[in-house]
């Protein structure tokens, strides 16, 4: 462990959600890909797979990854270009964490009564 | 692996060829243009509509879009580069013997390569109303 205070704990979750959001990637072109073999190919029975809540729980999760790279990205871009970023950055990194929160809400609320109605 | 510079020279070749620093800048801009970009397609995908209510005839029709086409190919194009640049680095730290990190690469830009032509084929080398259409056309389809 490296000095483990905000800084380390930033990047941990960057690289973390960054490497989860890559798989997800490279699986979501490769399932999404199955289209081409047209209507009656095996895309709609991959995808009522796909639909079962474990992976729409796995998706939420995805997109948190999303909303928390994005910002903190956003948090380096500031450090690396900023006169005033690395002064900063333990702030912004709990102003990252808020409006990761404050983003992740509102999804809940419309994608929790999804999952359970469908499942 | 920086190489340490020992004379002018020698820094002066490193900046020329330093691909690092052009990976450097690409992450930033990139990351910035990915903002808005996934940000809109999981708001279209996962928030307008019911993720779990996506099928054949959804993707299909989105697919049939020109904007959809174009908007999907920057998305694909920048987040494969950002996304697999971002799993080098990991590959870089993690992995220390350098046949193993060297084979690693292969790996990893071999298997991104396949997947980035399967991306392009999804998006240009159908036309998904009419594909569907002739499909069901087929005795039997």
């Amino acid at each position: 462990m490296y000095r483990g205070r905000e800084g380390q704990w930033a990047f941990v979750l960057h690289r973390l959600s960054g490497v989860a959001i890559a798989l997800y990637l490279l699986l979501h072109v490769v399932d999404i890909s199955l289209v081409m073999y047209g209507p009656d190919g095996p895309f709609d029975r991959f995808l009522a797979f796909y639909h079962k809540w474990p992976f729409r729980i796995g998706l939420i999760l995805v997109m948190a990854g999303v909303a928390y790279h994005a910002l903190n990205g956003l948090r380096i871009i500031v450090m690396d270009f900023s006169s005033w970023g690395v002064r900063y950055q333990r702030i912004l990194w709990y102003l990252v964490l808020s409006l990761t929160t404050l983003i992740g809400i509102p999804v809940l609320f419309k994608v929790v009564p999804e999952i359970l109605a469908g499942s | 692996m920086a190489v340490r510079a020992r004379t002018l020279e020698q820094a002066r070749e490193l900046y020329r060829t330093n691909w690092e620093l052009v990976w450097w800048v690409f992450m930033r801009v990139s990351g910035l243009a990915l903002i808005f970009l996934v940000f809109g397609h999981l708001f279209f995908n996962n928030i307008q509509v019911n993720a779990g209510d996506i099928d054949y005839d959804y993707v299909a029709s989105r697919f049939s879009r020109s904007w959809v086409k174009v908007y999907d190919s920057f998305l694909l194009g920048l987040a494969m580069l950002h996304g697999v640049n971002g799993l080098r680095y990991s590959v870089e730290d993690y992995i220390k013997r350098p046949a193993r990190r060297f084979w690693a690469k292969v790996g990893l830009f071999t298997a991104a390569s396949v997947i980035f032509v399967l991306g392009v084929m999804t998006l240009w080398a159908f036309t998904y109303e009419e594909m569907g259409e002739a499909i069901r056309a087929l005795p039997g389809g």
